[in-house]
């Protein structure tokens, strides 16, 4: 065997805002028209006086998770239709697997081995307690197959190739407050640009245990004075360059961040109490983790209103296919299990919805790689105690491919984002998706 | 226009790694041309670089066997190089046709390919970009077939290599056949190389862009770098790498010309941005970000630091720039996105290694506070320290007023006898500021 493993092919793509805004964007949400009036010296209680009171403001306000699996996740392979086995195989041969697990109470698809990994039976388990809505054939009229384009559009909710915030940096604009950065929050270390905003302050964050700032060789009450000088030096800046704007946010943005997280801090090695999972999380799994860290900071009045987090595991299976999507599948279904169990022994279930989605789907016919190339009507699927339970849209029909020979699309994603802003959030659809009305509704939330 | 010290300290933060105390003299003296002139096409000997290799965490540098060591070797030319544009034009490259995930030794031997080819003739280095091996097994150009071309590279070649627009799907289809036969081959001990395999190739006509043909690997190169894209697309990259205002209309219209004029050459581009007034605005007002790799190369190389300390590839990883493994294939995002709360953390904690008391390259030693020293001297130290690097005079301002305040608390007359170690306490805390604040984040 060689010793290279299978190249990867345009994977990585933890995020893609590049092709399209490295060019022409203006500014970024972490800074942008913020104003943070907590000083670094400002006594700790009053900080977290300050956040808690935002929390306490709307102390069961939902949550929206947005989960991306990167690189375009194959609808066929993740939930393959029952009724079209024979054309799937004609058109798929050897990457058809032959051990997709059966879904309680749903006869038309079968789903991949891997989502039945983890707590409770996986994905497949929750699907079967009603926790979860399978979304088959999602995407848009006239689908883009970059990946840059695509994730663009999905990221802005608006199908063009303007650079614009995110769709929930735009709802955090409307509806968020303008003091708390951790009211949006991406966990992947970079800011999600779902999550990038007009004005809302948000937080890129990897681990609240780690949020500590401490300069090397200080100590006492001089250590103290050099954080707060630090601090301060983020608001020194008056250029309204999107450089040096960026430079004193972020540096002004990351000591409020690490003020408010300092109850959290991890003590001895050890996460505080409230950070401790209450499952067993899948171990080696980076995904995992932070979504435990994030259960944790849902249970402590931050004022977390929306999450982002990426999938690990490489979804762009141009190669080698059945390896790469059993185990992409297999970390998403293990950590996305543990997620929902801790959430619910927490107590903070009905209060959490997740959305899971990808920037395209791949196409029916397999590649001579061992796998597909990129493809149109993808998978999505929203998760929680308050989801609706079932297969929520029309499964792509394979004897009616397009004239690319993708599969159709059946869903418009706009559709499902109008959706959850009216019927999770609470918010009307149209101040944040443009022409929202003209995607119909669908009933996501039970 | 005047040339000065701080013209100098512009361009080679641009163009290079920051110039030393002693560059900035040498080169403001010498003129704005010769410097340009320099920087371009160096002097002879030039690729040797200054000084003695450093001994990361005590080790001998092995970039081919011992992991983290590519970063480390690569951190140590761009710190000791003579040829900082041919080192920062390597960056660019490798950011430009951004290939990961592939074994060290064809890593290596791409970051060569840029390294020499980096200033001259475009085509030719898409040419070799092409048959790069470690390019080929990373976007699946290796071994698409006739039966069943492999659309990645058509794809990324145009999007993100050479046109970046006004092509089709059937466009990357027939680009992708056209592209066929290439085979990767391997044997019992690894890769052996890439060849090309006629009985793979598709000889079928294609249509690319507007032009039919028995198209192969080739003339698809030519043909998207004849399309009317490719020159504004590759020019108008490269002014971005440098000048973060957009160019006027003339100006853009001008590098084009220059690109098409002499055929599809980077060094005149290049050249013409390097001297274009508006790389020199706003000297005291900088208002690029500095990627995480230019700042820390950047500030050992200004202070006379090496990269002594084998921390740096996780560091950097943190910091959201690990070389030799850029996110995807569209390369880093640059500019304000740099900076995160998670990143600025990860930039902060990079300054504490830097300025470890024990291990760090910049280490603050014993004694280098002045017990007498006055604020405003106390501050001027610790810039010199760190080889001048540009505050702001807001900062200034602030990181004086904290001097004045550090010894406040010390009114016992057996305090005084701390007053050295307070001394050194404070050169640490303004270095560290100088270093970590918003300011040193920017060139």
């Amino acid at each position: 065997m060689p010793k290279f493993s299978a190249h990867r092919a345009c994977d990585d793509f933890h995020e893609t805002r590049r092709a399209i805004t490295r060019r022409q964007m203006i500014g970024r949400s972490v800074g942008a028209g913020l104003s943070v009036y907590m000083a670094a010296n400002t006594p700790l209680g009053r900080i977290l006086e300050a956040a808690e009171a935002s929390a306490a403001g709307a102390p069961n306000a939902p949550v929206l998770v947005s989960v991306f699996l990167p690189g375009g996740c194959d609808l066929l392979s993740t939930l393959a239709p029952v009724q079209q086995a024979g054309k799937l195989a004609d058109l798929r041969g050897k990457i058809v697997r032959n051990d997709m697990v059966a879904l309680p109470g749903e006869s038309r698809i079968v789903a991949h081995p891997s989502l039945a990994t983890g707590l409770n039976g996986g994905i497949a388990g929750l699907f079967g307690q009603g926790k979860i809505g399978f979304l088959p054939g999602i995407d848009y009229t006239n689908p883009d197959l970059s990946h840059f384009h695509s994730r663009h559009f999905w990221e802005t909710g608006l199908v063009t190739d303007k650079a614009a915030p995110g769709w929930l940096g735009r709802w955090l604009d409307r509806h968020g407050v303008k003091d708390n950065p951790l009211q949006g929050m991406s966990l992947n270390g970079g800011l999600s640009p779902v999550l990038e905003s007009g004005k809302a302050p948000v937080a890129a964050i990897s681990s609240p245990g780690d949020a500590q700032l401490y300069m090397t060789g200080l100590w006492g009450d001089q250590a103290r004075q050099a954080n707060e000088t630090w601090a301060n030096l983020g608001k020194a800046s008056s250029s309204s360059r999107p450089g040096p704007r960026a430079a004193s946010e972020a540096v002004r943005l990351t000591a409020k961040v690490a003020n408010q997280l300092a109850p959290y801090q991890d003590k001895d090695g050890k996460p505080a109490p409230a950070l401790v999972p209450r499952v067993a999380y899948p171990e080696d799994n980076n995904f995992a983790e932070s979504l435990a860290h994030l259960a944790g900071m849902l249970s402590l009045p931050l004022g977390v209103r929306i999450a982002t987090i990426d999938a690990p595991g490489d979804f762009d299976t141009h190669d080698n296919q059945p390896k790469e999507l059993e185990e992409a599948l297999a970390g998403v279904s293990a950590g996305l299990a543990a997620f929902q169990a801790d959430l619910e022994a927490r107590g903070l279930a009905d209060r959490v919805l997740t959305l899971v989605w990808s920037e395209f789907g791949r196409r029916p016919e397999a590649n001579d790689s061992n796998g597909t190339d990129h493809g149109a009507g993808g998978v999505a699927w929203v998760q929680g105690t308050r989801a609706l339970g079932g297969v929520l849209s029309e499964y792509p029909d394979l004897g009616r491919l397009d004239r690319q020979g993708n599969l159709g699309v059946t869903l418009d994603f706009r559709r499902v984002y109008s959706s959850l802003l009216e019927q999770w959030l609470g918010t009307g659809a149209d101040e944040v998706i443009p022409r929202a009305g003209s995607f119909g509704r669908l009933k996501l939330v039970a | 226009m005047a040339w000065s010290e701080a013209h100098v300290r512009r361009l080679f933060w641009r163009a290079g790694f920051g110039a030393t105390p002693h560059e900035a003299r040498k080169f403001a003296k010498a003129g704005k041309a010769a410097t340009i002139e320099w920087l371009l096409n160096g002097e002879r000997g030039g690729h040797a670089l200054t000084g003695h290799e450093p001994r990361p965490g005590g080790k001998k540098l092995d970039p081919l066997n011992v992991w983290g060591h590519d970063t480390l070797w690569w951190l140590d030319r761009m710190v000791r190089t003579r040829r900082p544009l041919d080192e920062k034009m390597t960056l660019f490259w490798s950011d430009h046709f951004a290939t990961t995930d592939q074994e060290a030794p064809l890593m290596l031997a791409q970051n060569r390919l840029f390294r020499e080819s980096g200033l001259g003739s475009f085509r030719k280095l898409l040419g070799h970009v092409t048959r790069d091996p470690a390019m080929q097994l990373f976007l699946s150009l290796a071994n698409s077939d006739k039966r069943s071309p492999n659309e990645n590279y058509a794809r990324e070649l145009m999007e993100l290599f050479t046109i970046g627009g006004g092509y089709t799907e059937r466009d990357v289809r027939n680009a992708a056949r056209a592209l066929t036969g290439w085979e990767a081959k391997w044997s019992k001990k690894g890769f052996r190389g890439i060849r090309f395999n006629d009985e793979r190739y598709d000889q079928g006509t294609k249509t690319l862009l507007g032009r039919s043909g028995h198209f192969g690997t080739d003339d698809v190169l030519d043909i998207v770098v004849a399309h009317h894209r490719h020159a504004p697309f590759l020019t108008r990259k490269l002014w971005d790498f440098f000048i973060s205002r957009p160019p006027d209309r003339a100006t853009a219209m001008r590098l084009a010309r220059v690109y098409r004029q002499s055929k599809h050459q980077i060094k005149p581009v290049v050249g013409e941005i390097l001297a274009h007034p508006a790389l020199y605005a706003d000297l005291r007002a900088p208002d690029m970000v500095k990627s995480p790799l230019v700042f820390v190369a950047g500030h050992l190389r200004i202070a006379g630091g090496k990269v002594d300390s084998d921390a740096w590839p996780w560091l950097l990883s943190q910091m959201g720039q690990q070389p030799f493994r850029p996110p995807s294939v569209a390369g880093w995002e640059w500019g304000p996105a740099w900076l995160t709360t998670n990143s600025v953390r990860s930039r902060f904690v990079a300054v504490n290694y830097l300025l470890d008391e024990k291990r760090g390259s910049l280490k603050v030693r014993k004694g280098a506070g002045d017990p007498e020293a006055a604020s405003g001297d106390a501050v001027e130290a610790a810039l010199a320290a760190l080889g001048h690097p540009w505050i702001s005079s807001a900062t200034r301002e602030r990181l004086v007023g904290l001097a004045h305040r550090w010894y406040a608390d010390m009114t016992k007359p057996w305090q005084e006898k701390q007053r050295p170690d307070r001394a050194d306490m404070l050169q640490r805390a303004l270095r560290h500021l100088i270093l970590s604040g918003p300011d040193a984040q920017l060139h």
